[in-house]
């Protein structure tokens, strides 16, 4: 069986649909095609179900702890069948909407999985056949997957990755999250604030990486008080399950916690600790291997990614690759971008991936959200800069909603005054961020932000107040003037 | 510290800026592309005679700049003397449009030049790179404005329409039009064109001839030339015989110098050929033809044909030119009637040669024979060559082509 269409999708998640419904909307007769539903890893299993967990974490947490503003609740608890209900219908809304957006652009839908057999052609296995599709042009979204741990074999019964923390039925008493990048941390703090001991343990020095320190630094205190143990600088080495599935021994190396290296002779030490469940999130691997990309000509690099150009043209011309395939960063939002840039390309417009400014949000508590050059790269590229800091402890909507913790850190060019980046943490980061973005964007100076109007009371007044800062003048903080 | 622009070539004295490489602040190394020049001959990178970074750029793109004119202003250290000079890689070749694009975006943050997401749209889309463009708005934001006034300048620009980057199709009065800039190569084709028609009294003399001993002439070189990996035309021969008739006519080898009212004869002979390439008709001159073997020649053209095919002819190629040869027979066609290459004063048409019945006189009887014919057109500007002359040049050639042998005798 042979079947022809023009353009194939192959994947619809963030990047995948959004290239699939612009194409169409540019004219094109497009097929998409997933091996599992509509929405990639981005809806079903990653940032939406996340934020719905981490909503009601965070809800759960202010229940619990509001007597000091006057708001005494007892007995409140967790009901965590329900909760994942919950999240599932968020999730199906999401999906469902997705699916219906293709299906009113006229997108046919094969759910199968699919590898090249020859550079125009793709072999499709549905649950009831295999045929065979010759296509003109096609884009690669296939996404990626999280990274495997050699010796931690996921189950999603007692090891997890993020697929099975997000669908969790029971809590276990304890967690181990091995890993302490944004994925470990999001969903570790969600489970610390329902009540989980949660140990992390991170290879690298620093949470986050990546990240400002000045920024981790906040949800790393955070962390603290709410219990979670962190280890930085450590090994996992290997785990052993009891007969009953009901705890694991993890053999460990340990650095000490925050960084402070322990002495010598202990950190060389193995230790053996026990959880009830492992929770491994070490990076995601692209989904590169499965397609058989030889055959349509097609190498990756070392790190399985594909490498295109302004387009998100590969090297073979008729074929495109966007989102996680494409390499870093692995974003929704960035694969998204990709999708628009890469449908208009196919379509002959004169599209190109020209993006300044990247956010990237992550939901710890509190949250960070960062845009442009960190003062490390800043530094980095030999520029010479500005930095201005504004608390969000002297942001009256900060403090109104009991949200005093954070700051806005912004870097400027001292030379030009353009504005380089900006990097929050604090309450609603991931929300402010985009004004910040769209200051990148347009090329705007630490000017431009300072003399713009912010309503009072509001969370974006930091981002003012720090462009301020920047010039050396925030209203709200007192900076005493240096006398010779 | 100034930056002025260097001497371009022999003759060169001013070129128009199409495009800046650098921009204020850029750190730049010796020997960098700062700009794109394009002179009446070729388009150049000029290279950078010091290090250093920009400080600012004085000459707008679209300008006419001038041999010593103050270019940009650095802070860093100039080169030595020795160190400028002449540009070497004059190129057609544009980037496309995206090529400023880095795909590390991080990187472009500090010193990208300042444009509006919609407005790096417009620019894609009608094809003009940012880099080059003067920002009106505050800190020397480009703004949408910039961009439209932009397309309409470089339509004097160096930059080969290329289908689909600014080409516009729009609805006529009798149907679908489609409008596309009119510029870079093709624009200086009809400059050039133009002045020669304005200036020169055309005439063309058209006259036949046998060349049946230039074809087996050529065949037999064909094959000496292959061994040495080198093809030879019909070019090299015809070269060899305008040089040794123009000796005995040595007005077709002269200029009109109107400005001093003098005629400059030239006792070297360069003779620019006609090549037709993608972006249009460019004529790179073989050098003292005189002194230079059949296969030095066929050497020199192919090599030539070469770098005008790949974009990469260098200003000395285009330079210096003492009479012109157009091989108009390559098509078709019976002749050509050829536009000079002003400011010389003749221009010799080679048309295709094809094997022909004719009437020879063999042993005191007519016969038809076959023989390989052809015919030379040979335009002249009558206003310093008269058709009398034209036509004796013409004969001598002539006697040249249908007896090969005899260029042996030239010396």
């Amino acid at each position: 069986m042979s079947n022809s269409a023009d353009v194939v999708v192959l994947g619809a998640g963030p990047a995948g649909y959004v290239c699939a419904i612009r194409l169409a909307q540019l004219g094109k007769k497009v097929t998409v095609i997933d091996q599992a539903e509509v929405g990639g890893v981005c809806l079903n299993r990653g940032c939406i179900p996340s934020k719905a967990l981490i909503y009601a974490g965070s809800l759960f947490e202010k229940v619990a702890h509001s007597s000091e503003i006057g708001i005494e609740v007892e007995g409140a608890k967790v009901n965590l069948p329900k909760l994942m209900k919950w999240k599932d219908s968020v999730v199906q809304k999401l999906t469902g909407g997705v699916a219906s957006l293709l299906k009113a652009n006229g997108c046919q839908f094969i759910a199968g999985s699919a590898r090249f057999v020859g550079p125009k052609v793709l072999e499709i296995k549905t649950s009831t056949n295999t045929q065979q599709l010759t296509f003109n042009q096609i884009v690669i979204a296939t996404g990626s997957r999280p990274t495997l741990l050699p010796g931690f074999d996921i189950d999603q019964k007692q090891i997890f990755d993020s697929t099975g923390a997000l669908s969790l039925q029971k809590l276990p008493q304890s967690l181990l999250c091995i890993g302490g990048g944004y994925i470990g941390l999001e969903l570790g703090m969600f489970y610390a604030k329902v009540g989980v001991k949660v140990t992390v343990v991170e290879g690298g020095s620093g949470l986050l990486g990546g990240v400002d320190p000045d920024l981790s630094k906040v949800v790393a205190k955070k962390l603290e008080k709410l219990g979670v143990s962190v280890h930085l600088n450590s090994q996992v080495k290997g785990c052993r399950k009891d007969s009953h599935g009901k705890s694991i021994e993890v053999t460990w190396t340990a650095g000490g916690p925050e960084g402070k290296p322990e002495s010598k002779s202990e950190s060389k030490k193995e230790k053996k600790s026990e959880f009830e469940a492992v929770l491994v999130t070490i990076g995601r691997t692209p989904n590169s291997d499965q397609l058989s990309l030889n055959q349509a000509g097609l190498k990756v690099d070392s790190k399985g990614f594909l490498t295109v150009d302004a387009q998100r043209r590969t090297s073979v011309s008729h074929i495109y690759a966007i989102g996680d395939i494409a390499g870093q960063p692995l974003l929704a939002h960035k694969g998204s971008k990709e999708g628009m840039v890469a449908a208009e390309a196919i379509a002959g417009l004169k599209s190109a991936y020209d993006v300044v400014a990247m956010p990237a949000v992550i939901f710890t508590d509190p949250e960070i959200a960062t845009v442009g050059l960190t003062e490390a790269e800043a530094k980095a590229q030999g520029l010479e800069i500005r930095i201005g800091l504004f608390p969000f402890a002297a942001n009256g909507r900060a403090l109104s909603v009991a949200e005093p913790e954070g700051f806005v850190k912004m870097i400027g060019d001292a030379k030009t005054g353009r504005l380089l980046g900006v990097h929050i943490v604090g309450a609603e980061a991931s929300n402010l961020i985009s004004e910040a973005t769209l200051a990148l964007e347009m090329g705007a100076h630490i000017e431009d932000l300072a003399l713009t109007v912010h309503a009072h009371p509001t969370l974006p007044e930091t981002l003012m107040e720090a462009a301020e800062a920047t010039l050396g003048h925030a209203i709200h903080i007192f900076k005493p003037s240096k006398r010779e | 510290m100034q930056f002025r622009l260097p001497e371009l070539g022999e003759g060169v004295h001013e070129g128009e800026l199409i495009k800046w490489s650098v921009k204020v602040g850029d750190f730049v190394k010796y020997d960098q592309s700062l700009c794109e020049i394009m002179t009446d001959k070729a388009t150049v990178e000029i290279p950078s005679a010091f290090q250093g970074k920009v400080a600012e750029l004085h000459v707008q793109v679209g300008k006419m700049i001038h041999v010593g004119e103050l270019m940009l202003s650095f802070e860093g250290t100039a080169a030595s003397v020795s160190h400028a000079e002449k540009p070497s890689l004059p190129s057609n070749s544009i980037p496309s449009p995206e090529s400023h694009v880095t795909h590390d975006s991080q990187a472009q943050i500090a010193n990208r030049t300042l444009a509006a997401p919609s407005t790096r749209r417009l620019a894609r889309e009608m094809g003009v790179d940012l880099l080059g463009v003067k920002g009106s708005g505050p800190h020397g934001r480009v703004m949408k404005e910039d961009i439209r006034k932009e397309e309409i300048h470089s339509a004097g620009s160096a930059v080969p329409v290329r289908a689909g980057i600014s080409e516009r199709v729009l609805p006529g009065p009798a149907g679908e039009e489609k409008r596309v800039p009119f510029r870079g190569l093709r624009k200086k084709i009809a400059e050039k064109m133009r002045l020669s028609k304005d200036r020169a009294a055309h005439f063309t003399y058209v006259e036949e001839a046998d060349a049946t001993a230039l074809v087996t002439l050529r065949n037999q070189a064909k094959d000496i030339g292959a061994k040495q990996g080198v093809k030879i035309t019909y070019l090299p021969f015809v070269m060899k015989a305008m040089a040794a008739a123009l000796k005995q006519f040595p007005i077709l080898n002269s200029t009109l110098d109107e400005e001093r009212g003098e005629l400059v004869y030239k006792y070297y002979y360069n003779i620019g050929l006609s090549i037709q390439t993608e972006d249009g008709l460019m004529a790179p001159v073989v050098k003292d033809v005189a002194h230079k073997s059949v296969i030095e020649l066929a050497r020199d053209i192919q090599g030539l044909v070469d770098r005008a095919r790949n974009k990469r002819l260098t200003l000395d190629d285009l330079h210096g030119s003492t009479i012109t040869l157009t091989n108009a027979g390559s098509i078709g066609g019976l002749f050509a009637t050829p536009v000079i290459n002003y400011p010389e004063v003749a221009i010799l048409g080679l048309n295709k040669i094809v094997r022909k019945p004719v009437v020879k006189v063999i042993n005191g009887r007519e016969e038809i024979v076959i023989r390989d014919w052809t015919y030379f057109s040979l335009s002249l500007d009558h206003r310093v060559v008269d058709g009398a002359i034209g036509a004796e040049y013409m004969k001598l050639l002539i006697q040249y082509i249908e007896n090969p042998s005899l260029i042996l005798l030239d010396s």
